[in-house]
Formats: C-alpha cells, structure tokens, sequence
C-alpha cells in the first residue's frame, strides 16, 4: 500500500508532512497559559543510544536550572510568575521517534518550546515544526535552511566554532605546518570536516592527505590511526568524533607512538582518555568545550549565571558525567527565558521576536549577534566569541576566546569552498 | 611503506583474533542447534560487562575477570539453550525471534545496570612490544592474539579428539541418527550453547579495555559476524576461521590505503560476490546452506 502511495508520486517529506498535519489536525494545545500554571518546556533527544551523551547530560543539566530558576520564584510573564518543568523524550537520534515525541510534547504535554540535538532527527520533526510553528531549538546550526523559521541554533554554531581552536594554535605553535584529519561519515562529520579544512588553509597548515572517513559502527579504530600517522604529521585533527570515538583513537595514537599535537572539537570524559594514555601524552590537547570551574568563566563577558557553581552541582549529582553539551541546552533556556519575560508570553512566536529583536543575544560566552544567512539561508544561529580549551597538567583550561564572525569576515569565502566540496551547504542538504 | 604493511598486518592479525572468536561461536550454535543466534553480539557486551563490573569496578585482576566472563556469558548461553532454544527446537523461526527478543533484554539491563554512558576501562596493560618507530604490538592486543589461537586450538582439539566432540559433531551432522546412537540431543546442545556463547564473552572480556564499552556495541560485532559465516559457509567452523582472516585482512588494508567506508563497501562486496559464485559459502555444505 505504502509502495503504490509513493510510486504515485508522493515523496518521503511530502509522507512525513501530511502524517504529521493529519496528527496535529485535531486542535493544537492553547499558548496562553494560566495564572500559576507550570510552564513545560520539551526535551527531545537521545536519551539511549549511541548518541546519547550528548543529549541525557544536557537534560540533567537543565533539572539544575529549573530547580535554580523555580527556587527564585521561576519565570515572570505578563500572566505571573510560572514554575517551569522539563519534559524529556528520547528520540534515540531517530528522525521517527523524533516525529512521534515532536508531536507528543506539543498535544499531550503541552510544551511551550522544544530543545533538540538536532542532526539526522531534525528532517522528521520539521513537518511538526511548519504545522504547528512550535520554536525548536538545535545545537547544530547545520539543521538551519531559510524553511526553518521557528528553528534556533542559540548555544552553538557547530561546527563553525571550530575554526577557534585552529586559529589559536597556529598563533601559538607556528612550528606546526602539516595535519591529518579522521572523521565518521554522517551528518556531524562532514560539515565539521569541511570546517577544519577551511581552517587549516587559513592558517596556512597543509593537508597531508584528505580527510580519513570511517564508518560510524567502526570499533577497532587501529586501521585508522595507523593510515594517520603514515604520513608523520604535525598535527592529528579528530573532527567532531564522538566520545566513543575519541577514546579508543586517543589510546591507538598513544600505542602507536604518537607525540604531535591533537585536536578535536570535543574530549568528553578527557580525565579517562588521561588514565588510558598518559598526562603527558595528553599535554596540549586542544578542544572546544570548557569544564564550568574554570576561572576565565567569571569573567564580566559571560552570561552563564554562576558557571562555577553550575558545574559543582552537576559533579555532585552526576560525578565523572560532565561532558559537552552539560551546560548547552540550560544556557539556551536562558535564553528563552529572558525572551519570554521580555515578551511577556511564552507563546512561540511572540518568543522568537523577542529573542532576536536587535539582533543580538546574550549567548553564553558573550554577547553575540543573529548570523548565517550566507552559510544557513537564515540569521537563526546566534554567534559570538567561543573558547579555546586546552588540557594543561591534566585539567581543561581556557585560554582564551576568539570571535567566529572576526574568522568567517577574513576567511568565510574558504569555509564556503569546503562547504560546497562537501555539500553541506544548506541548498546542498537534501 | 614497508613499516605502514607491517603494522596494517599486525593489525590485520588483531582484526581476525577477535571476529574468528565471535564468528565461530555463532557458527557452533548454528551448526548444533540449528538456530540463528540474533543475540550474540550481546553476549560479547555481556563479557565487556563482566569485565566493566569484576576489573574496573571490583579491581581484580584483568585476567581472573576474564575468565569470569566466559563462565558468566557461557552459563547465559545455558540460560538460552534452556529457556529459550529448546522449547522452540523444532521452530528454528521461533528461535529466531526469541534470540532477537533476548538480545532486547540484554541491552534493557545493560542500559539500567550501567546507564547509557560509555563505560570506562583502565588498560590492562600499556605495554607496547616495538618493532620499530611505527611498527608496535600493544600486549593487550597480543593477548587477544594469543587467547584466540589458544582457544581455537583447544576447540579444534575438544571437537575432532574427545567423545563429547564426537557427540557434538554427529548432531550437528545429522541429529536423529546422533540420538538413536545415545547421544544426547538436550546434552550436546548444552555444551554447543555453552561454548559458542563463552567465545562471545571471552572475545568482549578481552577487548573491553580496547574498545568503547556500552550497551549497543554488539552491533556491529553481529553485523561483521554474519558477514563472516556467510563468506566462511554456514555451519562451518574452519570456514568461519578462513572468513575471518580474509576478512579482517581485506578490511584492514583498505581502511589503511583507502577509508572506512570504503572498506565496508568491500567487505559487503566480499560477501556477495561468494554469495553468487559458491552460495554455500567457501567451506559450506549445500544441506546446511
């Protein structure tokens, strides 16, 4: 039956936008909330699975922060002030379950705004998103397209941050001239591939070869390592690997006698990557994401409310479980939640309006500005300065902060090149 | 380039150590049993998992919690043949799809004994045996090595040597005429259950600390499995030895000289170019294919 649907012409989005228009045609909940009513906010993400690390810390995260946000008497609308409660479903970074979660939070739960990882499970909620206009927010901008109007990249530009840490060492060891790059072929890799290698010809670093793509099931990684460090580069970049994969290519590099630099966008659980190599071997490393005890976090620029404090409390709760995307989704609702009280509403759109009126925000690292018309059809990501994090005598420190807008002014034409190379554009995406 | 071909075999030779253990498990199962053992992927997590719990949790000694792990995951094989493979002996479907479901429960307790989260391991060792600057043999790789062709060799000699070989054997040949010559249908699936689901464990117990310890990394342990006795001839087990070596050899080298991806690609190729030239697998018999 399916078959004959689709042999007639009916295409998979046309499928998955008319199953969902069919499952929302019922009536959609009311935005308008009662006085003392309890805000719910969606947390749709893999909360098993493969991917899961970077979506069940984010939502341990934002349990920290709404028990902050209610203990100081929660949100204050125009209709008072409102408790807040996050409502998680794990879409299993399935475009599917995202769908059926998308339209679970709206219907039955009643959800004001919904974060996602975004990524492969984006596609299947879109159709949810353009029925209802429910503000969705993702952690990778890649999602964007100017069809995604209540689509939000809010805490990171990944994987445009990138370019910080490539920028950085080449200021600080200008002695490193040649890299080799490994990534897992999917919707993560790839633009963070091609963002690497705009920033590596940008700071004048030579490719020795082209990026090396693995499967995302591989598991002996010792192949892999073993082509990297054929060519004896300088630099060995790990693109946005997942945390599985950082480990085990971590512990390949050590065994197989590597001693050059290393950098990757994450290094999630960097502490157990130290155990399995060695403090030394780990000196150096560059990555994106800080722990929030560092010292450079209280400085006046960031808005991340008690950093320090935030990254205690998680530790406490959850020890050894820290990892990138712990602090993301509660520094997006931030966000939100200064847009909803300045709006007075938390109706979706009246919030959107809000948040990018002026077309700056108060992003986590910094004041920043709306952006990515050029790379995303649409000013949706809001970009900034990002950190720079080096691992120094066995601890994540940052040194310092570099401006995305400052590189893609002076190189954004290279970024566009790579982008293009690798169809990541967002007229490319299908 | 004579040192990248050396170590591209070492880590050939490492490849083929762990598939060949998994490989051949699944096909004594198969071979005595008759049935398509879905959930041996997680049996070989479920020997990570005992070494999670019994090295990294507990600090005993790696090899003591590996040798737990194969009496661990062979008594979950047991569990199998008698709770789930037996009572559906004439219903290989059945088996089938209780092995499908069983392998949903071993992946529902590893998610709720351990969470989500990669597990964290300290190597068993981090002694490297080098050869050269960029030729190196990590002992914990080594010990898989070696346990691989220890094992095998005891398999080889339980199987062709002892009675209980024979026994299991003859069933696998032909199990009527096995029991009207005494031997026990329920006894040799037992031991068949027992061993192949112990190489499983002993395989993940070995190379936890070598890989990313969670609840689905079973998965593509199966996929290469399948991909192995197919090309090897199911039901064999010098086969699956056969399959895995060229195998791990031919995605090994075109991981190292091409990519991944690519790689995948060849060793699906692999598999369906055996599949139309001899269908039966390299090793396999056309009344088991």
């Amino acid at each position: 039956m399916l078959s004959k649907i689709i042999g007639s012409g009916l295409t998979r989005r046309t499928f998955l936008k008319s199953t969902a228009a069919t499952a929302l045609s019922a009536g959609l909940p009311g935005a308008a909330l009662a006085a003392g009513e309890t805000i719910k906010i969606g947390f749709l993400a893999p909360l098993t699975g493969p991917v899961a690390a970077w979506g069940k810390p984010g939502l341990d995260g934002c349990q920290i922060w709404a028990e902050r946000v209610n203990a100081a008497g929660g949100i204050k609308l125009e209709s008072g002030s409102h408790m807040v409660e996050f409502i998680g479903y794990d879409n299993e970074y399935d475009p599917a379950k995202a769908r059926t979660g998308a339209t679970k939070l709206i219907r039955e739960d009643g959800v004001s705004f919904i974060m996602m990882l975004g990524g492969d499970t984006w596609p299947g909620v879109q159709p949810v998103a353009d029925k209802t206009g429910m503000l969705f927010s993702t952690l990778l901008p890649s999602d964007l397209s100017p069809d995604t109007t209540t689509l939000i990249a809010p805490a990171e530009v990944h994987p445009i941050y990138n370019v910080t840490g490539v920028e950085w060492l080449a200021e600080n060891k200008p002695e490193l001239k040649t890299a080799v790059m490994c990534a897992q072929d999917d919707a993560l890799g790839l633009p963070s591939v091609a963002t690497y290698l705009a920033a590596f010809e940008a700071a004048g670093i030579t490719m020795n070869e082209e990026p090396l793509l693995f499967d995302p099931a591989t598991t002996d990684f010792a192949p892999v390592v073993t082509r990297l460090l054929s060519s004896s580069p300088d630099i060995v970049c790990l693109d946005t690997c997942y945390s599985d994969y950082v480990h085990p290519i971590c512990e390949q590099l050590f065994q197989q006698g590597y001693e050059g630099q290393i950098i990757s966008c994450t290094a999630d659980f960097y502490d157990q990557i130290i155990a399995k190599t060695s403090k030394e071997f780990m000196e150096g490393f560059v990555f994106q994401f800080p722990d929030f005890d560092d010292p450079a976090l209280n400085s006046d620029q960031i808005n991340f409310e008690d950093p320090n404090g935030f990254f205690a409390e998680y530790n406490k709760r959850h020890p050894g479980e820290w990892g990138a995307v712990s602090w993301e989704y509660a520094s997006i609702m931030d966000l939100w939640k200064a847009a909803a009280e300045k709006a007075g509403s938390a109706d979706p759109e009246a919030v959107i309006a809000a948040m990018k009126e002026g077309g700056t925000g108060e992003h986590a690292f910094g004041d920043a500005r709306w952006w990515g018309t050029e790379l995303f059809g649409i000013d949706n990501a809001l970009v900034g300065d990002w950190p720079v994090v080096v691992i120094e005598n066995g601890k994540a420190t940052i040194k310092g902060f570099k401006n995305i807008p400052d590189w893609y002014d002076k190189h954004g034409d290279l970024l566009v090149k790579h982008m293009k190379a690798y169809d990541q554009m967002w007229d490319q995406r299908g | 380039m004579i040192e990248l071909l050396a170590q591209t075999c070492l880590n050939a030779v490492y490849a083929a150590s762990y598939i060949s253990l998994v490989a051949v498990g699944l096909v004594l199962i198969f071979g005595v049993m008759g049935v398509i053992n879905f959930a041996h992927g997680e049996l070989f997590m479920a020997g990570a998992y005992a070494v999670v719990t019994l090295y990294a949790d507990l600090h005993l000694p790696f090899l003591v919690a590996v040798a737990v792990g194969l009496v661990f995951v062979g008594c979950l094989g047991l569990l199998m043949e008698r709770a789930l493979f037996r009572p559906l002996r004439d219903n290989p479907l059945g088996g089938l799809v209780a092995s499908i479901g069983f392998l949903m429960i071993l992946q529902a307790l590893a998610v709720l004994g351990y969470g989500v989260r990669m597990e964290h391991i300290p190597p068993a060792t981090q002694e490297v045996i080098v050869f050269s600057d960029k030729v190196r043999l990590p002992l914990a790789r080594l010990y898989v090595i070696i346990a691989s062709v220890v094992l095998l060799a005891a398999l080889w000699y339980f199987l062709k040597r002892t009675r209980f070989g024979w026994a299991l054997r003859a069933s696998a040949q032909d199990p009527e005429a096995a029991e009207l010559q005494g031997i026990s249908i329920n006894q040799t699936a037992r031991i068949a259950m027992f061993i192949g689901a112990g190489l499983a464990g002993i395989a993940g117990a070995l190379t936890a600390p070598l890989v990313s310890v969670n609840p689905h990394m079973g998965h593509s342990v199966i996929v290469t499995a399948f991909i192995v006795i197919i090309v090897g001839g199911v039901g064999s087990l010098e086969g699956a030895v056969v399959a895995s070596v060229v195998y791990a050899v031919v995605h090994t080298f075109v991981t190292t000289f091409y990519d991944g991806v690519i790689a995948d690609i060849v060793g699906l190729s692999l598999m369906l170019v055996v599949l139309i030239l001899k269908p039966t697998g390299l090793f396999g018999s056309a009344d088991r294919a």
